[in-house]
């Protein structure tokens, strides 16, 4: 199981932030989103602050051998 | 470069002979590169040589030219030339300077058989367009930050050192998956279609680049192979074109989401620039915090004004208590006997009880006679019922 790309986390993020924006949420709902917000803030920093370029090789079969 | 530099003998300038065919090199120099058509004559060839060497020839008129082409890049080209091939041969033009001798430094040599691959090319190139292969609405978008780059490559060291350079260079922490496969020569398009379903079927592989550098036409070819070119255009992710330069269009770059000339362009295409990531993450956490103190607030604010409505709760029934007795008081106030008295009325009372009919009392009964201020007794004289 891959995990979520930065797109996909950096995504949901955007859409709590919007959803509180509006603000028509129960306040209950409101505070969870705001910690799976913050959550999610933090993965996304984290996920840019790796700065180690890595590097993998493939092999591909090649059929002409 | 070295100056041109003449002895002067009084107002006359004298170049010498190694000056002034430099200088003629150096004008040479300047003047554009160009394909030129002849037939290979002398070519010579040797492994410890940096040059082959060959004489071009016109069929029609005999004239000559020498042509130089490193040997690197001669050998690369996979095309043992025969003499009396016609060819095309692009380069610039160069003066040897020793002999003062004009010659061509070719950058490539194209057999003259291209014409038939051009014809080919073009057709495929139609019926693919006509399947829909090409069209914009098949484009995706790039991923804004790959979990991983795949780069397919041949051995190929400048174009894969220059696209890890610059993805380096944006986003340091960037996972990249190489797959080297062959991509010229015979069999190129079957290892590159294999390779290209290595790198897509990778779990992590969200874009993946065909990073190509130049080639003649005919190193180019496989990246216009139909099997090539469907495979970029069904592949699971989407794939940037970096094959061939600027005016090469093979027919990868057509089926491609995206294309680009060369491999760092590609590479600032795949990859972001962290630190716009980071301020707009420094952005997002701020609208983040901004929101739920918003929210709050607007539940606090509401909580006090329930408060204070609670708080004013028992004073508000108090008063409303006392205003409905006010108006019973009143009411109660206006069924009273006394106040119909003070109106002009009176109360007749006789045998014990208030009259109310005139039979009720006998002549000669005593009457007492209630007013609004004091009382009367009187006697019934008659009675009128």
């Amino acid at each position: 199981m891959s995990e979520p790309s930065f797109e996909e986390m950096s995504k949901e993020l955007e859409e709590i932030v919007v959803r509180l924006e509006r603000g028509d949420v129960p306040v209950d709902e409101a505070i969870e989103l705001f910690r799976r917000g913050q959550q999610l803030h933090a993965e996304c920093v984290a996920r840019l602050e790796s700065a180690e370029l890595q590097i993998e090789e493939l092999t591909a079969p090649d059929p002409a051998t | 470069m070295r100056k041109v530099e003449h002895l002067a003998y009084g107002d006359r300038k004298v170049f010498t002979v190694s000056a002034f065919n430099r200088g003629v090199g150096m004008f040479l120099g300047r003047l554009p590169a160009v394909w030129v058509e002849g037939e290979v004559t002398e070519l010579r060839r040797n492994d410890a040589w940096a040059n082959v060497f060959l004489t071009l020839k016109d069929p029609t008129t005999g004239a000559t030219l020498s042509v130089t082409i490193a040997r690197r890049i001669y050998d690369r080209l996979e095309l043992p030339l025969t003499e009396g091939e016609t060819v095309h041969v692009a380069g610039r033009a160069e003066l040897y300077e020793q002999k003062g001798e004009l010659g061509l430094r070719a950058t490539t040599v194209e057999r003259l058989g291209i014409g038939a691959h051009l014809v080919a090319l073009e057709q495929l190139k139609r019926t693919l367009a006509a399947e829909g292969l090409f069209a914009p609405e098949r484009k995706r978008a790039l991923p804004r930050l790959p979990r991983a780059v795949g780069i397919l490559t041949g051995a190929d060291a400048a174009a894969r050192g220059d696209l890890v350079a610059t993805i380096r260079s944006r986003f340091a922490g960037t996972r990249i998956v190489v797959c080297e496969t062959r991509v010229q020569g015979k069999g190129a398009a079957g290892a590159i279609v294999s390779a290209l379903r290595a790198l897509t079927e990778h779990p992590d592989v969200d874009v993946v680049v065909l990073a190509r550098g130049g080639g003649s036409f005919e190193d180019l070819l496989p990246f216009s192979d139909e099997r090539v070119v469907r495979a970029v255009a069904s592949a699971r992710v989407p794939i940037v074109s970096a094959v061939g330069h600027e005016q090469d269009t093979p027919l990868c770059d057509l089926a491609a989401d995206a294309r680009v000339a060369t491999p760092t362009a590609a590479g600032a295409l795949v990859v972001p620039d962290v630190r716009e990531l980071q301020g707009a993450l420094v952005a997002t956490r701020r609208r983040l915090g901004l929101a739920i103190r918003g929210r709050l607030e607007r539940d606090r604010g509401r909580l006090e004004r329930q408060g204070e409505r609670l708080r004013a709760a028992p004073r508000l029934l108090t008063e409303r208590k006392r205003a409905g007795l006010d108006r019973s008081g009143a009411r109660l106030q206006a069924l009273s006997p006394l106040a119909t008295l003070s109106r002009g009325y009176a109360i007749v009372r006789a045998r014990g009880g208030a009259l109310r009919a005139a039979s009720s009392a006998r002549v000669g009964d005593s009457l007492d006679i209630q007013l609004a201020a004091g009382a009367l007794a009187a006697t019934v004289d008659e009675v009128r019922p």
